[in-house]
């Protein structure tokens, strides 16, 4: 008997057929309210380069509600992704401390606190900084 | 036969550095700098004057701006290109050279022009 | 159809859906359904069992050992792959779907063909390569009375040697990984996640210098630059494999090795080196 296998295809939805796809498709669908937000910084660049004037109507563009709306998206995308970004990271680095591999846990804990690190040099920065000045 | 099979090296480590590089910064720089600058002021974390013309262009001018630059502009762009050629394969959208000379393209050109406005704004 | 000798009428019933696909007949597979007793031992392989014996003795499927160690009863239980022996009636109160593993062809049933799987096995070469000099010592003294000493010194491995690699030593071969890989799905010429977890294996083994051997498969297109880390195939891994890791570990050995040939002349790699005998 001659064999005839069934050759199966990649259905052009398969990524909404289980929720570990579903997953995927979100964290790299982060990338899309990004751009938008990398887009309004270059916008932000092109004002400062043309003065002050140009500079102003930056500012109040980034607090149009439309754009508060798509960038406050960008936020939540940022937040997603270092969630998903920062649990890969024991994966594809583990450290090793001596013969005994680090706790992803704590990996993960250690990013989280660098990101509040962050968020507070850049606000001593753009805040603060100008206080003591 | 497989066995016998001639690999090619990938080019994709250098897009994949890129993609990794700009990840970590979009983890760790771009939520922080989406609450300041969008919602810090009306949320009272930043007085007005605090994102005025003349210390903005005297923080983000220096030198050290330029690192800044490619930390929330240029890595991120490669990061979301990367994501965005790999997603139109996913996708079965598009799978050809030209998909990818255009995404990374437009990285590239998006960070050369992000460049020139920090070289000519100086 | 054929009475049940035995009904089990003290036990529940749960409504079990197998898709099948029968060359002879078919042209796409077909979905159907049977009502299978169960209690909370039951698995879906025992479920398979029931009804091949009771109700459809054409019923098609693998299975060996039933202690998830031989691999081969691997299905998709209501999309996503198990082991069938591993995977309990139970937990699927409201009935469940088995179909054949995904992403390979079936041959019938629930029988798919993993060659393409095993083909991509050998091409990264899933065993021991040793140092050079030592297996032509070992060759050479295979004919003589003395056997060379370097030959027959054993090559010891400390717990934290065996520590390295041990993980990515457990897989079984049941090719689930590849089931819930969609780009091994989109692309079949994606080496995938055990093959890529094995060459990890190997080269992060003491005892191995086969890493030259393996790399120019793992560098290329094909190799790990088509993973996107999903991570789905860590997931579903029943022996704790994390192939994810392996592959992304390995995207960093490809890079190094990459930057490595990039700064090494370039006559190097344009001729080999001839073994000076």
């Amino acid at each position: 008997m001659s064999r005839k296998p069934y050759q199966p295809s990649m259905p052009a939805d398969w990524w909404l057929k289980h929720p570990a796809y579903r997953f995927y498709m979100l964290r790299e669908a982060t990338v899309l309210p990004l751009l938008f937000f990398i887009g309004s910084l270059l916008y932000g660049l092109y004002c400062l380069s043309q003065g002050e004037a140009s500079w102003l109507v930056w500012l109040s563009w980034l607090q149009q509600p439309w754009v508060m709306a798509l960038n406050g998206l960008a936020l939540v995308a940022s937040l997603f992704h270092a969630f998903t970004f920062f649990r890969l990271f024991p994966q594809v680095m583990p450290l090793r401390v001596g013969s005994r591999t680090l706790p992803a846990g704590w990996m993960i804990a250690g990013q989280w606190f660098g990101v509040l690190l962050v968020f507070l040099a850049l606000w001593w920065l753009l805040g603060a900084y100008h206080v003591i000045n | 036969m497989s066995l016998t099979k001639r690999f090619q090296r990938s080019d994709e480590p250098i897009w994949w550095s890129l993609f990794s590089a700009g990840g970590v910064c979009v983890a760790m720089l771009i939520p922080a700098l989406i609450v300041l600058l969008v919602f810090g002021p009306s949320l009272g974390l930043l007085s007005p004057d605090t994102l005025s013309y003349q210390r903005i262009s005297t923080l983000l001018y220096h030198p050290l701006g330029l690192m800044f630059i490619g930390a929330v502009i240029i890595l991120p762009l490669f990061h979301a290109m990367h994501r965005i050629h790999h997603g139109l394969h996913d996708l079965q959208w598009a799978h050809s050279a030209l998909a990818k000379w255009l995404c990374y393209g437009s990285a590239l050109l998006l960070s050369f022009l992000a460049l020139s406005l920090w070289l000519l704004g100086r | 159809m054929k009475q049940p000798e035995t009904k089990p009428s003290d036990m529940q019933h749960l409504s079990v859906a197998i898709q099948r696909y029968r060359p002879e007949q078919d042209d796409t597979p077909v979905w159907q359904s049977y009502q299978v007793p169960y209690d909370d031992s039951t698995s879906v392989l025992d479920a398979l069992h029931w009804i091949k014996e009771h109700q459809d003795s054409s019923l098609t499927y693998r299975w060996s050992c039933r202690m998830a160690i031989c691999g081969s009863c691997g299905v998709m239980v209501d999309g996503t792959p198990k082991l069938g022996c591993k995977t309990f009636l139970r937990d699927y109160p409201q009935g469940l779907k088995v179909a054949a593993l995904a992403n390979f062809p079936i041959e019938k049933d629930l029988v798919v063909d993993m060659s393409r799987f095993l083909q991509h096995l050998t091409t990264i070469k899933p065993y021991l390569i040793g140092e050079p000099s030592l297996v032509q010592a070992g060759s050479a003294s295979a004919g003589s009375d003395q056997p060379s000493s370097a030959a027959l010194q054993p090559q010891l491995q400390s717990p934290e040697q065996v520590k390295r690699y041990q993980q990515f030593a457990n897989c079984i071969n049941c090719g689930l990984c590849y089931s819930a890989c969609p780009q091994f799905g989109l692309n079949p010429e994606f080496l995938g996640p055990a093959a890529i977890a094995l060459a990890h294996r190997y080269n992060l083994d003491s005892r191995d210098q086969g890493k030259a051997e393996r790399q120019p498969a793992l560098n290329s297109k094909d190799g790990v630059w088509s993973c996107t880390f999903v991570g789905f195939c860590s997931t579903v891994c029943p022996k704790g494999v994390d192939p994810a890791a392996a592959i992304n570990q390995g995207k960093i050995v490809s890079t190094m090795d990459g930057v490595i040939q990039w700064f090494s002349p370039k006559q190097l790699d344009a001729t080999p080196q001839e073994p000076t005998s």
